[in-house]
């Protein structure tokens, strides 16, 4: 035993000895660190995009399926994920009554098949955005409220004409669903749909698509960055249901975990258990957990109807069990992503549907489906199989039977699921997460709740809603924009008969492999993807 | 009748366990709702409980008590075997059993609708089934149905041929009986032992399946509580809650072993090369 501990204390003494001698000469992970090029990063889309349109698509798995290929205007700081700076446009200026937007473009850049690039590319991509007739879920349904037009001033200047002096512009041409495509391409294709149509100006060309497989960028060695990307390329598994995704995960297989579907609890700990290459972090990822009731098809087009299940559903059950606590049940807007625009939290706990205990607003519920429906009625719930989705639906179809609703769950693959909801072919949707474009208090309002926002999923409109989101939007003194979003909360929550129900925000872990830098999360799901500053190290 | 069992149970040892088996089956499967703590759907309670006293089979990722989905499941797996297997294996039967009496251009004719049935996978025919009917309990038995239907066909067909050969359906001709009462009358009645063997060995085969669809996802609709889906349930959290997929499986693989020992016993006693070596 003295034997052995003496040993022991020699070895710690050479050691503390080796880390006095070398420690100081050891590379830190800090910045001083020279990006090493080369490599590929794997990472996974949870899904099939199946469509790539980045314009006329709303599935994060499509936003990662192009994000490196191409660039915008302007984008999220790759370096500092909450600043707005330059990509495709060098600067910007603003008239003195905020109304008017003038880009100037950078010279020399290519489109990855050799063309020029031009203010026309940008005219083309906006105006087919703009465009009443097109559906743009993302960028469109963002932007369409602001912009008047778009005029090509010169090849290098781009003018935006806004109707009224907006906040939430920037933020949305920053957005990676305001990506700007090649007119030529546009002209040739119709659409950005096909693995053929992704040409971009951005770090990584599109390499390839095999559907329900793999999708894979190269470097673009004419990047107009010189110097960028670092890496030789990109490289999605697309891995669908959780199981396979962990075991990917910890098989280490994919070297990052930064998008939809977080992991849960028990997730994270498993993987933290399998590898210690990896750092593994909880974060919110601006995305809402909705629940959608068709406010067009009977028996949710009766507002009583949809009033029961807006009192009936249980968000803290559904945050605490599909979520395992990593969320903020019942807020319209998270304060911890928007501050003080989003009502406090101890007011929302006491609207109805959220108030607790839950019996007094479960018994108003049922009387509600009893008047209508004296034995109860019975529909179909819809849940797309992805992420948990399904556990989520059978909670939800639990809590309807309380109030007798007796559901039966239909579940669909992922893009069929985005197509039947699209043409309002459901009854109810158990649950729907729904990413903010852009980490701005009109954002969720926009994606779900108004008359034309891209998520109404239920087709529900109510002109009082339409009207404070509108007035909240234009309004351009912060305090008066904050008392408007709260008069906004307030009015659907006291409601609570919309037809998007939002559960909660989602928060939840991700991982990165420790090899991995230069990459930072962007504040909404959707953005810095494009990966043009990360690069592995030795 | 108390003779005759101490026969079975000395003769056939494993035929008896095999009994005892479905026996608790059948029992577990009628009494569910007396036996069950709590509903197979009731959410109310934490998520991964590890087996204790108050869930012996601990709750699963809804916070689902698994010994109720467990009990409730007995039920549901042995409505799905039993009804598509009476179903299946008696419309088999009477097909086998009609053309192959019959013979000829309806003998041959429906003898290759068995073949192309036949020669499509089971479980890729079932899938194919079920995304085109959609997921519910009784579209896993229709699904069944159509896969267990062409098997029962074949078998009975070949035991009917031996049979309608014999001197007693000879004499029926002879004596002037109609079609219909020969098959119905002599025939069918002589092919019940191998009937009565399909049946007890197909109910184990049509659990299987319908828990194999169920787990990958295109059986019975996921809230209900299927073995099957239960598995896929606690696949997800394996590592977490290990019991999630322990108790299911354990229920699966106790109700195949009984009905497969049931039904290989029922097979000895009934085929006559068998029964002499028994004696």
């Amino acid at each position: 035993m003295s034997m052995s501990l003496s040993r022991c204390t020699r070895l710690a003494a050479l050691a503390a000895a080796l880390l006095v001698t070398i420690g100081p000469l050891a590379p830190s992970a800090g910045a001083q660190e020279k990006p090493r090029p080369g490599g590929i990063l794997t990472w996974f889309d949870y899904g099939d995009p199946g469509r790539l349109d980045v314009h006329a698509e709303s599935p994060l798995v499509v936003q990662q399926a192009t994000a490196g290929v191409y660039s915008g205007l302007l984008h999220y700081d790759p370096d500092d994920p909450s600043k707005i700076v330059a990509d495709l446009a060098e600067r910007w200026t603003v008239s003195p009554d905020g109304k008017t937007y003038t880009f100037h473009l950078r010279k020399n850049v290519k489109w990855h098949d050799g063309q020029p690039f031009s203010s026309a590319d940008v005219k083309a991509s906006f105006d087919r955005v703009l465009n009443p007739d097109f559906k743009s879920p993302k960028c469109g349904a963002s932007l369409k409220p602001m912009v008047a037009s778009v005029e090509a001033v010169d090849a290098n200047t781009v003018e935006f004409k806004l109707k009224f002096a907006a906040a939430p512009f920037l933020p949305s041409i920053a957005s990676a669903w305001c990506r700007v495509a090649a007119k030529h391409i546009l002209a040739k294709y119709g659409d950005l749909n096909s693995a053929e149509a992704q040409v971009g100006t951005g770090p990584f060309k599109f390499k390839k698509y095999e559907r329900g497989s793999v999708i894979e960028w190269e470097k673009n060695p004419s990047y107009f960055i010189p110097g960028l990307p670092y890496l030789d390329g990109v490289k999605q598994f697309i891995l669908v249901g959780g199981p396979t995704q962990l075991a990917a995960a910890k098989a280490s297989k994919i070297m990052l975990w930064d998008a939809w579907p977080p992991m849960r609890k028990t997730q994270a700990d498993e993987l933290a258990r399998a590898r210690t290459d990896v750092d593994i972090y909880q974060a919110p990822i601006n995305t809402v957990f909705f629940i959608y009731l068709n406010a067009k098809k009977p028996p949710f087009d009766n507002p009583d109807l949809r009033r029961a299940v807006n009192l009936a559903i249980d968000r803290q059950e559904l945050v605490a069990k599909s979520l395992e606590g990593a969320g903020v049940p019942c807020a319209i807007l998270d304060p911890k992503l928007v501050g003080d625009f989003a009502l406090p939290l101890d007011e929302v706990a006491k609207s109805p549907g959220c108030r607790q205990p839950k019996e007094p607003d479960i018994a108003d519920a049922k009387k509600l489906v009893e008047k209508h429906y004296p034995n109860g009625l019975d529909i179909e719930v819809a849940v797309r199989q992805v992420g948990n989705y399904v556990d989520r639906g059978q909670l939800v179809l639990s809590q309807l039977r309380k109030i007798g609703i007796r559901g039966t769950m239909k579940t669909h693959e992922s893009a069929a699921g985005y197509a039947a909801f699209g043409k309002g072919d459901f009854t109810i949707i158990a649950t729907q997460d729904r990413a903010m474009d852009v980490n701005e208090p009109s954002g969720v309002f926009h994606i779900s709740y108004t008359t034309e926002s891209g998520s109404n999923y239920g087709q529900y409109s109510d002109p009082k809603v339409d009207e404070l989101a509108e007035r909240a939007l234009k309004e351009s003194n912060r305090d008066k924009r904050k008392q408007a979003y709260w008069e906004l909360q307030r009015y659907l929550l006291a409601k609570c008969d919309h037809a998007s129900i939002a559960v909660g925000w989602v928060e939840g872990w991700f991982f990165k492999d420790k090899k991995l830098r230069g990459y930072k999360p962007g504040l909404t799901t959707y953005d810095n993807n494009t990966f043009m500053k990360a690069w592995i190290a030795q | 009748m108390r003779a005759a069992l101490a026969r079975f149970v000395i003769g056939q040892p494993l035929g008896a366990a095999g009994a005892v088996v479905v026996l608790v089956l059948i029992v577990v499967a009628l009494a569910a709702p007396a036996l069950a703590p709590h509903g197979p759907k009731e959410t109310g309670f934490a998520t991964y409980v590890a087996p204790s006293r108050e869930f012996p089979m601990g709750t699963d990722q809804v916070g689902r008590d698994v010994l109720s989905r467990v009990i409730w499941g007995a039920r549901l797996s042995l409505y799905v075997g039993v009804v598509s297997v009476l179903f299946g294996v008696t419309l088999g039967a009477l097909w086998g059993a009609v053309t192959g009496y019959l013979g000829g251009a309806a003998d041959a004719g429906s003898q290759r609708v068995v073949d192309i049935l036949m020669a499509l996978p089971p479980i890729i025919l079932a899938l194919s089934l079920m995304a085109a009917l959609g997921q519910s309990v009784n579209n896993v038995i229709v699904a069944l149905v159509i896969l267990l239907t062409p098997t029962a066909a074949r078998t009975i067909r070949s035991v009917a041929l031996g049979v309608s050969a014999t001197p007693f359906i000879e004499a029926a001709q002879a004596a002037g009986a109609s079609r219909t009462r020969i098959i119905f009358r002599h025939l069918i009645p002589n092919c019940m032992a191998s009937y009565i063997v399909l049946v007890t060995t197909n109910i184990s085969y049509a659990i299987v399946v319908e828990a194999s669809l169920s787990f990958i996802g295109a059986g019975a609709p996921p809230d209900e509580p299927s073995w099957g889906g239960m598995l896929t349930a606690g696949i997800q959290a394996l590592e977490t809650a290990p019991w999630m997929v322990f108790f299911p499986g354990l229920a699966i693989s106790l109700a195949v072993f009984g009905l497969n020992l049931l039904g290989d016993s029922i097979r000895d006693l009934t085929d006559p090369r068998l029964r002499g070596g028994l004696g």
